[in-house]
């Protein structure tokens, strides 16, 4: 589908509209609220329901990144807490999972990084990435 | 003469947030390589890196003992073989769109991405956290990788995706390869640039040049050409429509009853999106001899909304160029980046008034290889020299 724009020929007096004989009633008022961030250049209100509810399927596939992206793609959807409730479902419980992922993920990194050796022992030398990058001669490329 | 001056005023007033939507991105590519450059490669007497070898430098491996005509002979060269390549690449391309094997370009293009973002962004994350000493767990940094390469290649493959991020995912594609690209030896490296320079204006203007096929057959058959595109955001001008406004490639010429808008709204004739579908680059990484290309594209046009087109590559070797400068010194750098950014504003004030693809490589290289080699050459011997005169620092 795809549909044109085109000015509400009683707001742009002053543009020519010799060309168009399409008048378009505007069907939607100005304050139609887009659920995407992009606005009237993202996606419809159907489509957006499959996106959201893909984005947060794969996410389980260890991608709180991509549950970031589903929050941020339909931040909108947050913050008019009254529309889109289908699509609301799924980015609230993209948001939950991203905040509980991280917190794990970042508890984890930091007891490692400020714990370092004298909590892990001799196994911090094992895992830190620099000497992993050694080992696996990755880092000498420079 | 009521149009025109409409016209006139309608272009002013959207030119500037349209040429502000291109150079943004390609000046962020620039100054991020030019960081990575400065941050990584803290030893520029070494020799040249030995460890890097690619398609690039298959022909000659320069080494600083050889004299300047072998390191010229060697460069040619090697340029050779790489523009040769790029144009076999290039040719392939063509037959495989052709073909309509569509699905498998999309394919192709997804997993060149995420080998870049994976590969490329993995080993200069590790470069990173070595020359910092950064404390990560190899646990963390590949599921941040992961997640990074994935989410990356889902902003490229699939088409209707969060602007901005699919934007970000273009130009970190971009860092990644020009980074390696300034890896090359450095007589290689200005050669390939200005062969490269050449050969772009070949290949889009000759009218048996690949990427201008490519680009005739897109528009005949009305359909995307799968490759990496940087499309800048799409000035809306009313911000009171409420209507889905479509972002297609491509767009056939029609008569401008149907069409979206674009800054005349008397006459919307050629909103054609034309790209010119190239390099295909392929890169070895170091000893291990897989091949990875990418379909980038190069050349400049515009989107079926109106907004400005630049293919990956063009964002790719401006910022070799800049990447380069800034591994003499970082006059050679901001004299380089004025001259690619000139060279850019041409090219989008020719692609204003012959409205066609054109090749974006040609002049910003040209004028970027001019100013770098008399910044070098003629700049530096004088700003020194006012400098420990204390006339000008």
């Amino acid at each position: 589908m795809e549909a044109s724009r085109s000015d509400e020929p009683n707001q742009n007096p002053n543009i020519d509209r010799t060309s168009n004989p399409n008048p378009l009633s505007p069907i939607i008022s100005s304050a139609h609220v887009w659920p995407t961030i992009d606005g009237p250049l993202g996606l419809t209100e159907e489509a957006s329901v499959d996106y959201a509810r893909r984005f947060y399927k794969f996410g389980f596939a260890l991608l709180p990144w991509l549950w970031a992206v589903n929050c941020f793609y339909f931040w909108p959807v947050l913050r008019h807490s009254r529309a889109f409730p289908q699509i609301r479902n799924y980015v609230v419980r993209s948001a939950i999972g991203f905040s509980v992922f991280t917190a794990l993920l970042l508890s984890w990194a930091l007891t490692f990084s400020i714990g370092g050796e004298q909590l892990f022992g001799p196994v911090w030398d094992k895992l830190v990435m620099y000497n992993v990058a050694d080992r696996l001669g990755l880092s000498g490329l420079a | 003469m009521d149009r025109t001056e409409q016209r006139a005023r309608s272009i002013l007033d959207t030119l500037g947030e349209e040429l502000i939507g291109i150079l943004t991105p390609v000046s962020i590519c620039m100054f991020t390589v030019v960081l990575l450059v400065c941050l990584l490669n803290s030893d520029p007497s070494s020799p040249s890196s030995a460890s890097f070898s690619s398609i690039a430098t298959a022909a000659y491996s320069e080494s600083d003992s050889d004299s300047p005509w072998a390191k010229l002979l060697g460069a040619f060269l090697n340029s050779l073989v790489f523009v040769a390549a790029i144009t076999l690449a290039t040719f392939l391309l063509v037959l495989l769109f052709y073909l309509r094997c569509l699905n498998f370009l999309k394919l192709y293009m997804a997993f060149s991405a995420f080998v870049v973002l994976a590969n490329l962004g993995g080993e200069i994350l590790i470069l990173l956290i070595d020359r910092f000493r950064f404390p990560i767990d190899s646990v963390t940094f590949l599921i941040l990788l992961f997640n990074f390469s994935v989410v990356g290649v889902f902003a490229v493959f699939m088409s209707r995706f969060s602007i901005l991020i699919t934007q970000g995912y273009l130009v970190v594609i971009g860092v990644l390869v020009a980074y390696f690209f300034t890896m090359l030896p450095e007589w290689t490296t200005w050669v390939l640039l200005v062969a490269l320079a050449v050969y772009d204006l070949a290949a889009v203007l000759l009218p048996v040049g690949p990427l201008r096929l490519l680009v005739e057959m897109a528009i005949s058959r009305d359909e995307d050409i799968p490759a990496l595109v940087y499309e800048a955001r799409p000035v809306i001008r009313n911000h009171h429509d409420s209507r889905l406004v479509q972002r297609r490639v491509w767009r056939e010429q029609r008569p401008s009853n149907s069409s979206d808008d674009v800054e005349n709204n008397e006459v919307v004739t050629v909103v054609r999106a034309e790209e010119e579908v190239s390099v295909s680059v392929p890169l070895i990484e170091r000893s291990r001899a897989e091949e990875s290309s990418e379909t980038f594209l190069e050349g400049i046009g515009l989107g079926s909304s109106g907004a400005i087109k630049l293919g990956l590559g063009d964002f790719i070797f401006y910022s070799v160029l800049v990447g380069r400068a800034a591994m003499y010194d970082l006059m050679t750098v901001y004299a380089c980046y004025l001259a690619i950014i000139a060279g850019l504003g041409v090219t989008l004030m020719l692609l204003s008034v012959y409205q066609k693809a054109l090749p974006a490589l040609p002049v910003s290289i040209l004028l970027g290889v001019v100013f770098y080699f008399l910044a070098r050459l003629f700049l530096e011997v004088f700003v020194v020299q006012c400098s420990s005169n204390l006339v000008m620092f």
